[in-house]
Formats: C-alpha cells, structure tokens, sequence
C-alpha cells in the first residue's frame, strides 16, 4: 500500500465515522415508520416510539375504533358490575400530548416489497418500519354453526371487548329463571389464558345475587384449568358451589342456534339458554394475510430481540398475534411488554446502533373471582441469547395465595396505570 | 455486557489506528528525500489524525451513551404498566406511587422484595426475575431527581 493510498483511505474511514452518527439521526428522522392496530401492543409501540426517539421519529397509527375498549376487565361488565364507559380510553392523547398521527382506517393489504400498506378507503402509505399489532381473528369455522349464529347475534363472543361485551351481559340479565350459561374454551393457546374463568366466575356472582338457580357450564377442551387453576377450583367450589359445573377435556365441535344445543366432539350434547362459545383462534387477519404467520398457519415467528417478523423485513409483530415463547402467555400486559422492546429496537436500528442484547418482560394478570376479590399471577422473562428466546426466571414470578379485596384495588390500579402508559 | 465490548473494541481500534498512524509517520520521516515536504507533512498528519480520532471517538462514545441509555430506560419501562410512564403512576388510581422515592429507597424496597424481607403480593415475585444490576438501573431510572 502507498502511502497516499493509505492516506486517501484512513481519511475516507474516519470521514465516514464522524459522519455516522448524524447521518443515522437523520435516518431516524426521515423514516415512516407506521403501527396497525391501536391496542395494547399497538398503542404502546406507538407512544414509545415517539418517547424512545426523544419526540424525533415520525410516527402514525391506523386504528379502525374511536376509542380504546379494554378486554382486560370486560368481564366485570358481562358480570354487570361495571360499564362499558369505564374500561374506555379515548386515542386523542397520542396525537395530542405525544404528536402521533393517527389514522382511523383499517389496513386491507401490506405489500412487504414495495413497503406500502393499503387501507380499507383505497390510500396507499409508504413505510420503512411497519409495526403489526393485530390480536387475534376467531376462527368461527372451528365450531359448525357458530359463524351465522355469530352473525344473527344470537351467540356471541365477546372476546373482542366492544358492543358484544355489553349485549352479553343483556342476554344474561335476561335469561329464563334457572336457566344455563354455557361457556365453552378452545384448545391453548388462545388470548388471555385465565379469561373463560374469570368470566364463568363473573356470570356466576350475578346468577347468585338476581338468578339463584341458574347454573354456569365451563366446557374446557383442554385437559385442565389452563391457568391459576387451584385458585379458581377453590373459588368454584366455596363460593358457586352448586352454580358453576367445570367440564375439562370437552371440546365443542357444532352448535344449533334456534334449540341452544351444544355438540362436543366425544360427550353427548349440553343444553343451554345463553351460550358463549369461544372458538380457536390464530393471529390477526392482517399477518396471516401478508404471509405473516409462519408458525402452523396460525401464529407469527418473531426474533425476540427485536419483534421483527422472521418471514417479512421491517414488519414487526407483537402482541396475541406472535408464536409465543415458553411460558409467555398472550395478555395486554405482554403485548405492553413486547411493544416496548420493539419500539427500543427499532429507535436503535434507526440509529445504527445495536439492539439491545438483554431486552426483559414481564407479565401481570389480575382476575376478578366476584365483584371485588382477585386473584393475581405475574412472571419475568429474561431474554437468553443461547436460545434465543425468553426465559421465565426460576424462582421469580407466581400466584396468589388466595384471592383478596386488596388485589382487587390494585388490579384497579393495574388497570389505570396500563391505561395510561399505553394511551396517555 | 455488549457495550463493554463496543467502547473495548473502539478503543482498540483507536490504538491500531495510532500505532499504524505512528509506524507511516516515523517511515516518512526517515525516508523522506525532502526534508521541506516532511516539514510540512508532519503537521498535516498530526491534525489530521487529532480531528479524526477526536470525531470518531466522540461519535462512537456518544451512540454507546444514547444506545445504553436507551436499554436503560427500555428496562426502567418494564416497571411502567403498575407504576406509570418514567415512573409518574396514575395518582389515586389505586396501584402504590414511587416517583416520591428515591432512587436509594427504590433499590432497598425492591431488593427487601427480591430476599423477602419485605412482604407483598406481586413485587416479591417479580423482583426475584431482575439481577441485582439491573434493580440499580431500574432504582436509578425512576428514582426522584
């Protein structure tokens, strides 16, 4: 090498160092980074965005609601012990106080090579980063008879915390005297682990008090309680004894609307009044649709480090949607949690920087087992970079010992404080 | 663990770059036919070689601060679901507030959780998820400034 040569290439190197470090600030700047879906993985990657970039990244949403309904809690309005307008946060706070576009749309296609997302109203966005936080679809179709059933509105779901969370409770408080609620559970995993339970509790504290005869029918097809199940048997048993009928390894494969009949794939038929079949699910419309969900069709693959797909560049995915890690279960708290890490990720990909190497999560879950006991488990994850993926501690994390009106005031405070980290 | 090995790494480099700069310098003097072009080379070089390495260690030092702070908070966030955005909980929302404590209060709170010295619901099984540096980080995130 001459020394001119040498010269000529230290100065290009350092030139190109110095350069750096503004030239991936404007990268940061300039880019269109766009968040589907408005709930807690969605909502939370947005506001982080923004605060993670010290205000500096350009950041919009599309977010087909007006307003934020809550799943978590819902059941507390099936149950008739809360509204609806209590478990409602409204969206303006992003634009207002974090300056985050928001689009009220909803996304018809992603075109991963020509990065563009095309709304439902025809117009076409450009992204250079595009977060996906599409909870989950149901899949009516797993239960013969339960799509047009759906559709009438004569069984309904109410996993997806809106008016049907609202026509559930009316279907309850206006069942026969001594009739039967019927709640059915899909195969794990599915959103919110602990939720039919709650729920069957919630429906059983308002038969207790205003239909004292009417019975709650939990049919599970999976093998047991899929979470805090000592917890809930205990409850079943001294406070709803009588009242709530738990049937594990049942799994409903048809129903007939207009009798309330319930088909199962082995035991005889059950018989019900107000019926609320929940049938499996997989992951957003969106991500199957876009080639997302390469895990058995259903579910997306994700690197933990960063949330991004591993089928699609630049499209990161959090929340229910993703093919969960080993003990990490698909609740608000965790898509909270995941969004979080891929907000850091993406403000340091943008940056030049390296993502972090140790990003952590942790999951709270509180559940009401009457109006105003809780019952709690809580978990952390470490991500571990041998298998690359995350971990529960050993030792950390747990369950109640018994349910308790304290929990039950900071399950409340859960609930705000989530809230408002996510659209505050 | 990484950053260590970044700002090792750059130093290094720094060093090589140096040593390299060195090693063509003293050849060029010892070469040099004309002694009036190595008069005016050496200053050359040396400014050179001063802004480059002044700039490029300053840009490396700064992305490893803006890139560990940002893990920093990204960890301090995993708080912010129970205890509020920066640590500024929802008041009278029913979860306990910690933006009054200290920094030095947060780390002893949360390691009594961690050995269980201190009792609860929910902390004492969280915190025994975090090492005992990464409670500092938390401590030092949210604790009053």
């Amino acid at each position: 090498m001459d020394r001119r040569h040498f010269i000529g290439q230290s100065a290009a190197a350092l030139g190109l160092l110095s350069g750096f470090s503004g030239q991936a600030q404007a990268n940061l700047q300039k880019a269109e980074i766009l968040v589907i879906g408005g709930g807690y993985g969605g909502a939370t990657a947005a506001k982080y965005l923004r605060l993670f970039s010290n205000n500096t990244a350009r950041v919009t949403l599309i977010e087909p609601n007006t307003s934020f309904i809550s799943c978590p809690m819902s059941n507390l309005v099936i149950g008739g012990s809360r509204s609806l307008a209590e478990i409602t946060s409204p969206y303006d706070t992003l634009s207002k106080r974090h300056g985050i576009k928001i689009i009220q749309d909803s996304v018809s296609s992603i075109d991963s090579d020509k990065k563009t997302v095309k709304l439902a109203s025809g117009k076409t966005l450009r992204y250079d980063k595009v977060v996906v936080s599409p909870g989950v679809s149901l899949n009516f179709k797993s239960i013969e008879g339960l799509a047009q059933a759906n559709k009438d509105g004569v069984i309904l779901q109410a996993w997806k915390a809106g008016p049907e969370t609202v026509a559930l409770h009316k279907q309850i408080a206006t069942m026969r005297e001594g009739g039967t609620f019927v709640i059915s559970i899909p195969e794990a995993p599915y959103r919110c682990p602990p939720g039919p339970y709650e729920r069957a509790c919630q429906v059983a504290n308002y038969l207790k008090q205003n239909n004292p005869k009417g019975k709650v029918i939990i049919l599970d097809a999976n093998q047991d309680v899929t979470s805090k199940g000592a917890l809930f048997k205990k409850v079943w048993a001294e406070q709803y004894a009588g009242i709530i009928e738990y049937r594990p390894k049942s799994n409903v494969v048809g129903v007939d609307a207009k009798t309330k009949t319930v088909k199962l794939e082995v035991e005889d038929d059950v018989k019900g009044d107000v019926l609320n079949l929940l049938p499996q699910m997989a992951a957003g419309e969106i991500a199957i649709k876009t080639g997302l969900a390469n895990s058995n069709g259903r579910w997306v693959n994700v690197n933990f480090l960063n949330f991004e797909s591993t089928a699609r560049k630049d499209i990161y995915v959090l929340g229910d949607a993703i093919q969960i890690a080993p003990a990490m279960p698909k609740s608000g708290h965790m898509a909270n949690q995941h969004a979080k890490v891929a907000a850091a990720a993406i403000v340091a990909e943008l940056s030049g920087w390296e993502v972090n190497p140790a990003p952590v999560l942790t999951n709270t879950c509180y559940s009401f087992v009457n109006s105003k006991e809780v019952v709690h488990v809580a978990s952390v994850h470490q991500y571990n970079a041998a298998e690359k993926t995350f971990k529960t501690v050993p030792g950390s994390g747990g369950v109640s010992p018994a349910p308790s009106t304290l929990e039950g005031v900071y399950a409340w405070g859960w609930a705000h404080n989530i809230w408002a980290d996510s659209l505050g | 663990m990484n950053l260590k090995w970044m700002s090792l790494l750059t130093s290094f480099l720094i060093k090589i770059l140096t040593m390299h700069f060195m090693t063509y310098y003293l050849e060029i003097i010892r070469t040099e036919i004309n002694p009036m072009r190595a008069k005016y080379l050496k200053p050359a070089i040396l400014a050179s070689l001063y802004i480059g390495i002044s700039q490029w260690s300053g840009a490396a030092l700064a992305q490893n601060a803006d890139a560990s702070n940002l893990y920093k908070r990204g960890l301090a966030a995993t708080c912010a679901n129970c205890h509020g955005t920066d640590g500024k909980g929802v008041v009278d929302g029913g979860m306990p507030l910690i933006n009054n404590l200290t920094s030095e209060q947060i780390l002893t709170q949360m390691k009594a959780f961690k050995s269980g010295a201190r009792e609860g619901t929910i902390m004492p099984q969280l915190a025994k998820g975090y090492t005992d540096e990464q409670l500092e980080i938390i401590a030092n995130q949210l604790g009053k400034k």
